[in-house]
């Protein structure tokens, strides 16, 4: 499928560069997601179910 | 491990007491309620013109080629639109814990987004359109867009800066990539040289323009119907199950992937087309990819509800919200099964686009937006849903909608796309001529009226609803809410990206380097590399009088039933000609190749038939192809043409590259008006009788220069050296 990168006149380096990039930012995301502290996440889940709001006392819906 | 400065919540501090600003959340669902009963009425208006096309009221400004994009246009950006500003805006406040930045940006937002529309809906019928899909708005327009599109930039950001919540939800991040993108692309395929207050020509021609407008179109379905919804389904989803979402980490995983490979997949909508085959097998890659991300956000709202499916059964919007990710799921694994080249080969330019499109737009982004309503509007007026039972009632009079909607016009597109490719045993076409292919279809077509009006129905029940919940509660325009505020602490923070989840410029750059990868990559060798478009030269430019005839094409949305590119396949080759160059459309400021065939292919067109026949076909196309669907255009015999900006519009394409001389300027309308008379004469000739200044004379000359240069371009002798 990539043959068709030939006729690029010696730019290949845009596609090649942004092979490099795709490779080196998901293995970055995946390694900083791996290590994530489990607490941390519960923490920033939760986050919406604090909207702030002074509820009353009766059940909405 | 960083030393930085933080703003961290101190718990032991005294509350602060503030307000949530509910009035404007109401005004954009009210908004969307209203618009989205405008965009769904107009496009069922449009699907039962094509059965009875006498359903344009025979007026120009009904006719389906000027009312398709006001269908689009009001369903996108009028009703997705104001729903993503409703539950943006409902959202932000609570996970920010603060009121907006500005009450008067948001008013300012409200009413020029109001304004917006409106400007469209007016515009649009009248035949202003600069014919890009999805941004047709002319280029006035295009600059209020922009005004009122940063006034929600401030407005959000401002907010965010001054919230009392450390660490920005996954919900913020996808309105971020929203609006830094929508921005983005915006202004790039915005890039218009303006000839008078209401016609502009787009700087890039053909290829070039049909990448940049396939790269908006794609990613307006991207970071317009997607990322703002995955933002609500992030927020809403949990508040309707009353539980956290599945998992945190797969949402940062699910958010980079999907906005950096979503930006790639743009050239799937033009394979086969003379677009460099290089930039078409990245667009088919990437498309292939993005299925990863997809399905990883909707497994992540699914498993949401896991332990809670129970209440599914009787939480209606629990159900609207079950289908609408699964609509997203279906149609996020539908498009990559599309831009495979054997399969779009056969469904491309068919009903299956329109089919895998409405499965998104009515399950995923109508349902959704159903379902927030239903949640949301009783919330703000302190109250209960009128009825449960009718918001039920809705959920499957909306279902069998999608149903009736999607499967005939898959049925549709399956018929079609064969029929169109069928040859006999003795190497013919099975079907020459197209409106055969038509015809069988036309059952398909009324069925899919009969979904829309479902649905449409199912849309009225609930505006009956709401407006009883309204009336039996009182909006609580300011309501009450309190948060500690944050005060400035140094801490270490471990983990890199809750470092980033609270810096929200440093996390619109990243979003923006990520989004913007994708774009040049494909754009930048396509415009600066001569090779990826080789010029032809026989083909020369327009003529004045041709000008005229295509930006009534233009005005007449031509392109939205009419493509103008003939892919290099036997089966079009025969029946249209030979296959369509990049050459060929150096000159074509904007370019028209559409998207939909529910007419043939016309850039073979010229010379094919006599100027008697085009002449025929406008005044009903029934004379020349009987059964045909197409709306009679009897106004263009009427209507003079308006020949005095000639002269401005050849100079304004001078400036786009387009080699005019000064000859050719300076003698435009007398050179127009000698090409006139003698197709007048030659109508004449035929027996016709009309004025050489009518309109119809100029469509009649541009319809027939169509696709005519290559035939000039020397023929290459094969030798035996």
């Amino acid at each position: 499928m990539f043959k068709q990168i030939t006729d690029l006149s010696g730019n290949e380096w845009y596609l090649i560069a942004s092979l490099w990039i795709f490779l080196l930012f998901f293995i970055t995301v995946g390694i900083r997601i791996f290590r994530m502290r489990k607490a941390d996440a519960e923490y920033l889940k939760g986050i919406p179910m604090d909207d702030g709001e002074q509820h009353d006392e009766e059940s909405l819906n | 491990m960083t030393v930085v400065l933080l703003l961290k919540k101190n718990t032991s501090m005294q509350l602060t007491k503030f307000h949530y600003d509910n009035a404007i959340v109401r005004n954009f669902g009210v908004a969307t309620i209203f618009w989205g009963i405008v965009g769904m009425s107009v496009g069922l208006l449009a699907a039962v013109q094509l059965v009875w096309p006498f359903m344009n009221f025979e007026l120009q400004y009904s006719t389906f080629g000027r009312i398709r994009p006001l269908h689009t246009n009001a369903v996108i950006f009028a009703f997705v639109g104001n729903a993503f500003f409703m539950g943006a805006y409902y959202s932000l406040q609570r996970l920010l814990k603060a009121r907006m930045y500005s009450d008067f940006l948001s008013r300012v937002h409200f009413w020029g987004w109001q304004l917006i529309i409106l400007a469209a809906a007016i515009t649009l019928p009248l035949g202003l359109t600069t014919s890009h899909e999805y941004a047709e708005l002319e280029w006035p327009i295009d600059v209020g867009l922009t005004i009122i599109w940063v006034a929600f930039g401030i407005n959000m950001f401002g907010t965010i800066i001054k919230r009392r919540e450390r660490h920005m939800y996954v919900a913020i991040w996808f309105y971020i990539a929203t609006f830094i993108t929508i921005a983005v692309l915006h202004i790039v395929n915005s890039v218009q040289l303006p000839v008078s207050m209401w016609k502009s020509y787009y700087l890039y021609a053909g290829v070039q323009d049909a990448l940049v407008q396939w790269w908006y179109g794609h990613n307006a379905v991207a970071f317009f119907l997607t990322t703002p919804y995955l933002g609500m389904m992030y927020y809403f989803l949990p508040k309707m199950a009353n539980r956290p979402i599945y998992s945190y980490k797969l949402s940062i995983l699910h958010f980079w992937s999907l906005i950096f490979i979503y930006i790639w997949a743009g050239p799937h909508h033009l394979l086969y087309t003379a677009l460099p085959g290089w930039v078409q097998s990245l667009g088919v890659a990437f498309s292939i990819m993005l299925i990863a991300p997809s399905w990883g956000g909707m497994i992540n709202g699914l498993l949401t509800l896991r332990g809670g499916w129970d209440k599914v059964r009787t939480e209606p919007t629990l159900k609207f919200m079950v289908v609408a990710l699964t609509c997203y799921g279906m149609a996020t694994f539908e498009g990559p099964m599309l831009s495979l080249k054997q399969v779009n080969a056969i469904a491309h330019f068919t009903d299956w686009i329109v089919a895998h499109v409405h499965v998104g737009a009515l399950g995923w982004n109508g349902f959704m937006t159903f379902a927030i309503l239903y949640w949301l509007i009783p919330r703000i007026y302190k109250t209960e849903l009128y009825s449960k039972k009718l918001a039920s009632t809705h959920f499957w009079i909306g279902t069998l909608g999608i149903l009736f909607y999607a499967i005939p016009m898959y049925w549709a597109a399956v018929v079609q796309g064969l029929m169109w490719r069928e040859f006999t045993p003795e190497g013919v076409l099975q079907n020459p001529n197209f409106l055969a292919t038509t015809l069988q279809i036309i059952p398909m077509h009324m069925l899919r009226a009969i979904g829309g009006a479902f649905y449409l129905s199912g849309a009225l029940l609930m505006v009956y609803n709401l407006v009883r919940t309204m009336q039996q509660g009182k909006l609580q325009a300011n309501e009450p809410a309190e948060a500690p505020e944050l005060t400035p602490v140094v801490v270490n923070e471990r983990e890199p990206h809750r470092r980033l989840e609270r810096k929200p410029i440093l996390f619109l750059v990243l979003a923006l380097i990520t989004i913007l990868i994708g774009g040049m990559v494909q754009m930048m060798p396509t415009f600066m590399i001569s090779s990826n478009v080789p010029t032809i030269s026989s083909v020369q430019p327009y003529t004045a009088l041709e000008i005229q005839g295509r930006d009534l094409y233009i005005r007449e949305g031509c392109v939205n039933c009419h493509t103008q590119t003939v892919r290099p396949f036997r089966s079009e080759t025969v029946r249209y000609g030979e296959y369509s160059k990049a050459g060929e459309y150096v000159y074509d400021h904007p370019f028209l190749w559409g998207s939909k065939r529910t007419g043939p292919d016309l850039h073979r067109i010229g010379g094919k038939y006599p100027h008697k026949w085009h002449f025929d076909h406008m005044l009903d196309p029934t004379i020349t192809s009987p059964g045909s669907i197409m709306p009679p255009y009897p106004w263009l015999l009427v209507q003079p043409l308006d020949a005095s900006s000639t002269k401005a519009k050849l100079n304004a394409m001078r400036i786009l590259g387009v080699p005019y001389t000064d000859e050719d300027i300076n003698y435009a309308e007398a050179n127009l008006q000698q090409q006139a008379d003698a197709i007048a004469a030659d109508l004449s000739e035929q027996g016709v009788e009309i004025r050489s200044d009518r309109e119809i004379i100029a469509l009649i000359a541009y319809l027939q220069r169509l696709g005519t240069d290559i035939s000039k371009a020397p023929v290459e002798t094969a030798t035996n050296e």
